[in-house]
This record gives C-alpha cells, sequence and structure tokens, in this order.
C-alpha cells in the first residue's frame, strides 16, 4: 500500500472516531433524557458480570432479546425447567433495567406457580419470584422503589390474600419459616436487635443474610405501625414498604406508601395469630390493638396523598366503620364507642352512620346483617370469633341465656357460609375452619393469662366449663 | 476405496493441523464438566436432569456445527487456495472422490467427538442420578431416564361434515376467497368444540387403542396420563376438580381418581398397567363436577405414555440424528467452499444458517398468509406485490427447514420420548439422503467444474 493511501485512511480513521465521539456525547445526553440506565453505574456487581456488561457491550441486548423468545417460547409448551437459568441469564444482561426483573419474578411468582397443582411445587415458583427481587435485584438496584414495592406486593397479596388456591400452604410455610427465625414469637425480632446467646446470633445472621432483614429496622417499624405479627407475610410486606419508602425520591413515595397502608389494613383485619399448631395452618384473628396506629396511617396518607384525597378518605371511612364493628363484635365496647364517636365526629354525613341514627348498637347490628350476606371469609370467620367471644363473657358474667344465643349465632353464621358451597366446589381456598377448631382458639384466646379476660371471669369460666384452674406462675 | 480413505485420513491430518481439534475438544469437555455445575434449575431432580440433558446436548450441538462448518470450508477452500489440491487433483482420483472423501472425513471426525462427548453426558448422567434419593431416582427412571411412547384417541375426520357446512352456508352468502378460508376454520372449530366441550355435569369418554403398551403391561411398569385442559370461566390461581375413571369391564382393575388440577398446563399421572383391558381397549372417563365447561383439546388434551425402552437406546438414536444434522452441515460447508473462497464460503454458511434458524418468523408469515400484513378493516393485504413474490420463498424455506428440524432429539430426551427407529430412518432420509445429497451434488459439479490451476493466483 502506497504512503498516500495510508495517510489517507488514518485520517479517514480520526476522521470516524471524531464523529463516533460527538454522537456518543448526543446519545449520552439522550440515555440521561430518557433515564436509561447506565452500566458503569452498576454497583455490588460479581467480576464475571461486570466483564460480561462491558465486553458484550450493544449486543448484551441482542442475547437478552434471543433468551426472552426462548423463555417464552418455552412456557408456551409448558416447559419450565430452564426458567430458572433463563430468567438468571436474562436479569444478568440487563441488570440496571427494573422492568426485566420486575417481570421476571412476576413471571415466575404469578404466572408459573399457577401452572402446578402441587403446594409445593407453586411455593417453590413463588419463592424464586420473591427471592430474584430480594436477593438479587435489589443488590444491583438498591435505590429502585418499583422493586420494593412489588416484592412487598409479593408478600401481600400473592401470600397474604385468599387468591390461590394453595394460599394456606404458603401462609403455613412462610409462618414456619419465621416462626423459627423469630424463636416462635410474633415479636421475636426483638432478642435478635442485640443478639445475647450463640443461638440468637445464629438466628439473626439466618435472619440478615437469608430473609435480607434488619432486626432493627423491625423495631422501628413496630413502633411506628405495630405491633405487628412478624410471622405472617403482611408485616414482611410492611417491611419491604418501608425499605424502600427509605430510599425513594418524593415522586416514588406514593406507590411505597400505599402498599404499607393496604397492609396495615390487612394487618388489622387478620394480623393475630391465635392459635396454632405443627402441620396445621395458623388460626388468624383481627388484630385490634393496632386500630389507633392503623388511623394514624391514614391520616398521614391523607395529608401527604393530596391528589386522590377521596380515594383515601373512603378507604379511611370504610376502615373506621369496621374497626368499630370488630371492637364491638370483640367485646370491647369502650374502644368500640369511642371509635364509633370519631367516625361520627369525622364523617358526619356517613350514610350508615346517619341510617344507625348515631346510634352504635344499630350501628352494628346493621353491620351484622350485612355481613352475613357478604363473601368474605376472614369477615365471616372474624364475627364468628367474635360471637364466640361474647358468648364466654356472657358465660363469665353468669348470663347463660345470653351466651347460648351467641354461641348460637357462631353457629348459625359458620353453617350459613358453609352451606353456600355446593358439592364439587373447590372450598379449601375459601372455606372456614372447623367450627369446634374456631370455638377452641376462642376459648384458648379468652383464657390466657396475658391478653385474655381478666383473672376474675377467667376463674368462673374455667369453673363453668369444668376446666382445672389456672397454672399459677412461678 | 484406497483413494478415498487417503482423503479421508488427509481431512483428519488437516483438523488435527488446524487445532481445531484441541480447541474443540477442550470447549466440549467444558460444556459436560463445567455446565452442569453453574446451571441453575427448578429445585427438583427431574427438572436438574432436564436442564443437564438439554444444555450439554445442545452445546454439544452447537459446538461440533459450528467446527464442522468452519472445518467443512477450510478444508477444501484453503486446499484450492494453497494450490495444495493441485498436488492431490494430478494423481488418480476422480475429483468426486476427493468431494466425497472429505465429506466422509469430517462425518468420521464428528462421530468420534460426539461420540465421546455423548458418552461423557451418559456417564455423568447416570453417576448423578444414582446420587439421588430411591424416590428421585423413581421418577427419573419412570420420567425422563426412560423411552415412552404415546397413544391417543383416533381424531375422528370433520371434513366431510366441515365441508357439508360450509356448502349449506355458501348458499347463501357471497365471499372472498379469503373470507371463506376464515368461514371454514370457524366451522372446523365449532364441530371440534362439541368434541372437545365437557359441559357442566357432563361425561366425556376416551377409547384408546392400547395394543402396542402390553409390553408395558407384562413388565409391570405404570403407564401415564398426560392431560392438558382449559375452563370457560378461569379463575387466576385456582384448581379444578377433574374425576376420573380409568379402566373397562374387560380390564382387571378399575381405578377412580379425584384429583385437583390446574387449568392450561399437563399434568402427567401414573396409573397401573392392568387397566388396559383384554381386548387392548383403554377406557377413560371423565366426569366435569365444576361451574365451568371443561375443554380437552383433540390434539394435546389426553394421551397415554408407555413404557417402550431403556435411555441408552433412545440417548444413541437421539446421537444419531444430531449426527445427521452434522452430516448436513458438512455437505453444505464443502458445497459453499467447492466454488468460493474461505472467508466467503465460511461467512455464506453462517448466513444461511442464521436465516434458516429464522424460519419461524417466515412460518408466522406463511400462517398469516401476508409478509408485510393486513389493513385492519378491510382485512386485504397491505403490500400484496411483495407478498406474493415473498411468500412462496418463504414457504419453500420453511418447507426445507422442516426437513431438517421436523426431529428433535434433545427435547424428546429430556421429556422421556422415544425417538422411534422409524423415526430415525425418516430423519435419515431427509437430512442425510435428501438435503445432503441436494448439498453434495451441487457441491461435486461445482467443484468439478471449477479451474483448480488458477485459484491460487487469487
Amino acid at each position: 500500500m502506497d504512503k498516500g493511501k495510508k495517510i489517507l485512511l488514518i485520517c479517514g480513521i480520526i476522521l470516524f472516531l471524531l464523529g463516533a465521539w460527538q454522537s456518543q456525547k448526543t446519545v449520552d445526553k439522550e440515555r440521561k433524557k430518557i433515564e436509561l440506565p447506565n452500566v458503569a453505574d452498576l454497583q455490588n456487581a460479581p467480576p464475571m458480570l461486570r466483564f460480561t456488561t462491558i465486553a458484550l457491550g450493544g449486543f448484551r441486548g441482542i442475547i437478552a432479546n434471543i433468551l426472552w423468545i426462548r423463555a417464552y417460547d418455552l412456557q408456551d409448551k409448558d416447559k419450565y425447567f430452564e426458567m430458572v437459568q433463563l430468567a438468571d441469564w436474562i436479569t444478568k444482561l440487563q441488570p440496571r433495567l427494573k422492568q426485566v426483573w420486575l417481570m421476571q419474578s412476576w413471571n415466575m411468582t404469578y404466572n408459573i406457580s399457577i401452572k402446578f397443582t402441587n403446594p409445593e411445587d407453586r411455593w417453590r415458583w413463588v419463592m424464586r419470584g420473591i427471592e430474584l427481587l430480594r436477593d438479587d435485584a435489589l443488590r444491583y438496584c438498591p435505590d429502585e422503589p418499583l422493586i420494593y414495592r412489588e416484592l412487598a406486593w409479593f408478600y401481600q397479596h400473592k401470600i397474604g390474600q385468599i387468591l390461590d388456591d394453595a394460599h394456606q400452604y404458603y401462609k403455613k410455610f412462610w409462618f414456619d419459616e419465621m416462626n423459627r427465625v423469630l424463636g416462635g414469637k410474633g415479636d421475636g425480632y426483638i432478642d435478635l436487635v442485640n443478639p445475647q446467646t450463640q443461638e440468637q446470633k445464629t438466628r439473626a445472621e439466618i435472619l440478615k443474610n437469608k430473609y435480607k432483614m434488619e432486626p432493627s429496622i423491625m423495631k422501628e417499624i413496630d413502633e411506628r405501625f405495630g405491633p405487628l405479627e412478624w410471622r405472617l407475610p403482611e408485616a414482611t410486606a410492611i417491611y419491604w414498604g418501608y425499605v424502600g419508602l427509605k430510599k425513594a425520591k418524593d415522586e416514588d413515595r406514593i406507590v411505597l406508601r400505599r402498599i404499607i397502608y393496604q397492609s396495615m389494613q390487612i394487618a388489622f383485619q387478620r394480623g393475630r395469630i391465635i392459635f396454632s399448631k405443627a402441620d396445621e395452618v395458623p388460626l388468624y384473628g383481627p388484630n385490634l390493638d393496632i386500630v389507633p396506629k392503623v388511623n394514624e396511617a391514614y391520616e398521614t396518607m391523607m395529608a401527604e396523598e393530596k391528589e386522590k384525597i377521596d380515594t383515601v378518605k373512603r378507604a379511611h371511612r370504610n376502615f373506621l366503620r369496621q374497626a368499630v364493628f370488630q371492637l364491638y363484635t370483640h367485646a370491647r365496647i369502650k374502644e368500640a364507642k369511642k371509635w364509633f364517636d370519631y367516625l361520627k365526629e369525622k364523617y358526619p354525613d356517613d350514610v350508615q352512620v346517619k341510617g344507625a341514627g348515631g346510634d352504635l348498637d344499630t350501628f352494628a347490628i346493621k353491620r351484622v346483617t350485612e355481613a352475613i350476606n357478604e363473601n368474605d371469609m376472614n369477615m365471616i370467620k372474624s364475627f364468628i370469633q367474635g360471637f364466640l367471644q361474647y358468648s364466654y363473657l356472657y358465660l363469665a358474667y353468669d348470663d347463660e341465656q345470653r351466651a347460648n344465643g351467641y354461641f348460637l349465632l357462631a353457629k348459625k353464621l359458620w353453617d350459613s357460609y358453609q352451606s353456600r358451597f355446593v358439592p364439587g366446589q373447590k372450598v379449601e381456598r375459601i372455606a372456614l375452619p372447623p367450627f369446634e377448631e374456631l370455638n377452641k382458639a376462642v376459648l384458648t384466646d379468652v383464657l390466657d393469662p396475658q391478653n385474655g379476660f381478666e383473672p376474675q371471669l377467667r376463674a368462673v369460666l374455667r369453673t363453668k366449663l369444668n376446666l382445672p384452674p389456672e397454672p399459677q406462675n412461678k | 476405496m484406497q483413494r478415498l480413505y487417503a482423503i479421508i485420513w488427509l481431512t483428519w491430518k488437516a483438523a488435527f493441523r488446524f487445532r481445531l481439534i484441541w480447541v474443540i475438544s477442550v470447549l466440549l469437555a467444558m460444556a459436560v464438566v463445567l455446565l452442569p455445575l453453574v446451571i441453575k434449575h427448578d429445585g427438583t431432580a427431574r427438572g436438574f436432569t432436564q436442564i443437564l440433558l438439554t444444555y450439554t446436548l445442545s452445546s454439544i450441538t452447537a459446538l461440533l456445527g459450528i467446527s464442522t462448518l468452519w472445518l467443512a470450508c477450510g478444508t477444501l477452500a484453503r486446499d484450492i487456495e494453497e494450490s495444495q489440491i493441485q498436488l492431490v487433483a494430478v494423481k488418480p482420483i476422480p475429483r468426486w472422490q476427493i468431494w466425497f472423501g472429505k465429506w466422509l472425513g469430517l462425518i468420521t471426525l464428528n462421530m468420534m467427538m460426539l461420540g465421546i462427548s455423548g458418552a461423557c453426558v451418559y456417564g455423568l448422567l447416570i453417576y448423578r442420578s444414582a446420587k439421588l434419593p430411591e424416590k428421585e431416582q423413581q421418577i427419573l427412571r419412570n420420567e425422563v431416564l426412560v423411552a415412552r411412547s404415546s397413544m391417543r384417541e383416533q381424531i375422528p375426520d370433520f371434513k366431510a361434515d366441515v365441508e357439508r357446512i360450509l356448502n349449506e352456508r355458501l348458499k347463501t352468502l357471497t365471499l372472498t376467497p379469503d373470507e371463506v378460508r376464515d368461514l371454514r376454520k370457524q366451522i372446523e372449530e365449532q364441530v371440534k368444540a362439541a368434541q372437545q366441550i365437557v359441559p357442566k355435569d357432563y361425561r366425556r369418554e376416551w377409547v384408546i387403542d392400547a395394543k402396542k403398551a402390553l409390553k408395558a403391561v407384562e413388565l409391570g411398569r405404570p403407564i401415564y396420563l398426560r392431560i392438558k385442559f382449559y375452563v370457560a370461566q378461569p379463575t387466576i390461581g385456582a384448581t379444578y376438580l377433574c374425576l376420573w375413571r380409568i379402566g373397562s369391564d374387560t380390564s382387571k382393575q378399575v381405578i377412580e381418581l379425584e384429583q385437583r388440577l390446574a387449568n392450561e398446563t399437563f399434568h402427567e399421572f401414573p396409573v397401573p398397567p392392568d387397566v388396559i383391558g383384554s381386548d387392548g381397549k383403554l377406557v377413560i372417563n371423565f366426569v366435569n363436577r365444576n361451574q365451568t365447561a371443561v375443554l380437552f383439546p383433540l390434539d394435546e388434551g389426553l394421551e397415554v405414555l408407555y413404557y417402550e425402552g431403556g435411555f441408552l437406546m433412545n440417548f444413541v438414536r437421539a446421537l444419531l440424528i444430531i449426527l445427521f444434522w452434522l452430516v448436513l452441515l458438512a455437505a453444505i460447508g464443502l458445497a459453499a467452499s467447492s466454488f468460493l473462497s474461505f472467508p466467503v464460503a465460511a461467512f455464506a454458511t453462517m448466513s444461511v444458517m442464521i436465516f434458516f434458524f429464522s424460519s419461524d418468523i417466515m412460518r408466522s408469515s406463511v400462517e398469516e398468509n401476508t409478509v408485510f400484513g393486513r389493513d385492519h378493516e378491510t382485512n386485504k393485504q397491505i403490500n400484496p406485490v411483495m407478498d406474493s413474490i415473498m411468500l412462496p420463498l418463504f414457504k419453500l424455506t420453511v418447507k426445507v427447514v422442516d426437513l431438517a428440524q421436523a426431529y428433535s432429539p434433545v427435547d424428546y430426551l429430556s421429556s422421556g420420548r422415544t425417538i422411534s427407529w422409524f423415526e430415525l430412518l425418516s430423519a435419515f432420509g431427509q437430512v442425510v439422503v435428501l438435503l445432503g445429497g441436494v448439498a453434495s451434488a451441487i457441491g461435486i459439479t461445482a467443484f468439478y467444474r471449477r479451474e483448480l490451476a488458477i485459484a491460487g493466483s487469487t
């Protein structure tokens, strides 16, 4: 090649490099504008991942696309054994794209899990989705609020709600796992804030390393929103919402606040474990102790969420109605009265309050009539528990007639709810526990020296029911 | 024959000279040894075995495929470019034998590499599965490390019914050919629905000719029902009650099963083999006690899987199909290098491969009968001229690709399905004899007509 040609080529190279440099600036500007993540920002990534992301450059997208196509093809054919690996590769090729993490985890937790019949198989996929977000996504995108929101949602909705046929299994499994790590107590994290014994230290390590939860943050949450039952999924949902909230920018906070308040509402409805036995799903009841905290949360939300204030107000009013009624049916009349007054004061035009003429008893009775026609399993269960509690209370007060009346009402409500299912219809998901089990749980609850009836009432009740005297504390 | 051996030997020497053999050997060893250590699976032994089989065999196929193309292009094109072929061509050997010898050389080389890596994969599978608990081993022996064939109910021929209904409708309607096609499809679905749908509180019976499964009965091996159903009103996350009665008056045993199964996915469950009647018929009844209608598709709604043989022979047949593909690739590579230089031949063959791997896109265009799409309102082709040119080309490509891709040995192995001797034979016919034959005919003709003495100057 002659000299002139070489010089010409070198000039060409320089020209193209300058052009590339110039266009790179424009591309970088555009990236910033549309908030595309920068690979150079990738933190906490293992060397192999950093190498792959840089070495493959723009080809990463093409490879990721091919993997997506394969994943969807396999899913169409109901072949799932490769999904974990494909999701791992896809997310590792695009670790800073939050949508990739969200889609892959949602796919496993919601779309793939339901393809299996065995609850064990379903649970494995639900956990795969949760682990993908909790263990990997948060490692690479620690400041991404939507990932926290999604993680919280999986706990609150997939495990906590009753839409999945296997929800009881999920709840049981999660309860067992947290029960082990929290030392058999709903507030077992307290021992793990400053663990003293070796056993506590081991549990604290598991909580931090496996479940990625900090006991000190749990304590902070409990003080603000609790007391929560940490063995239930909604408490974990609140945890992830709260952690995300700390890292979120102003405009992203709303989604995290919502998930916290929704989870608190669930915690209020059934956030207390009444009774748990090995190999059985624990029996839940409403956590009436957190009514003031839930109310406070709603008020904060109303103050913060100006745009959708009407929606929040409606939710708040519904919560107050429910709180009054739950307190009433659980024989906590004083508190019910207090919150009923608050409801009247806050929402004087409320149809239900007006319909009851501002009278608590009328309000409660009307709600019972409505509730009996409802299909909400948690609500019905809570009514039955409330009636049974009343039954034992009147028995302790020596009013057997009334006690029998409430007992019969509870039984009738149970029968009426269960009779809605026709033979062959799937009922496990939304069926109530056996009546005897509910009754036994309520009795255990009211006889509990810590949280049950007053000592005199407990003693009377034990005599009436021919139960042995309460064991004395040494 | 001696001349052929000489060319085969020269091809082997060239492969070792290129050091390709060593590189591929190292890569194959990595695929077999390292892959199982790094792959993530669904957490079950079955899933792990399936992914292991899929990934190791796919990697082996990909590595050997690329190296075969590279070597095929290199061995002939370089010989021509570097004028070494002139030394061979002046010997008393016809040109077709030179070409054929190189092809055989590549085939034997692939046989060796595939044999060794296949043996490693097999050994690894057996070794790892032996370490599993007995229950898991049982699952693997029955569902993955096995060769199972399948039986289905005879699908009734709906064509006559569909045509009759269509003709009746056409008496009162004036439709364009496209609309007639759509209407035919619609009627077909309606006719099928009568067979597929099980309304609430109704029963559906399948009678399957199960004589082929009698060997499984003799061996006491379970047979498997593989089912998939849809429901009219699905609820996310719900399962549906499936009441089964399997067996008939002529069978030794009749079993009744009550299951709750998820919709829109495959389920496999074992049933004792003696539910098959003495007349060789397997009668299966399903009762729908759900609140919604249930639909079992005719093609994949219910299938009976039965033991037909061991895993080893199935594995060998799968490797043979992979070998047939490699034979075809070698022929394509050699054909390209018969008239192109090495870099151009390598580039061209790789491009053709990518083009063929995109056949799914072409297939969907062929199914939709348009490449450039249709107007949503009028349903007419947006670019009918281009469609009329492209569609025949796509159809031809899809047909050619289907000849080679009709067999999925890796898929079959990972789901424990039999690759029958008949399938193996037809794969040989289609891939090696037909496609390989065409490629070699083109290659030999081009090589025969090529002026070898001037090639080196380029």
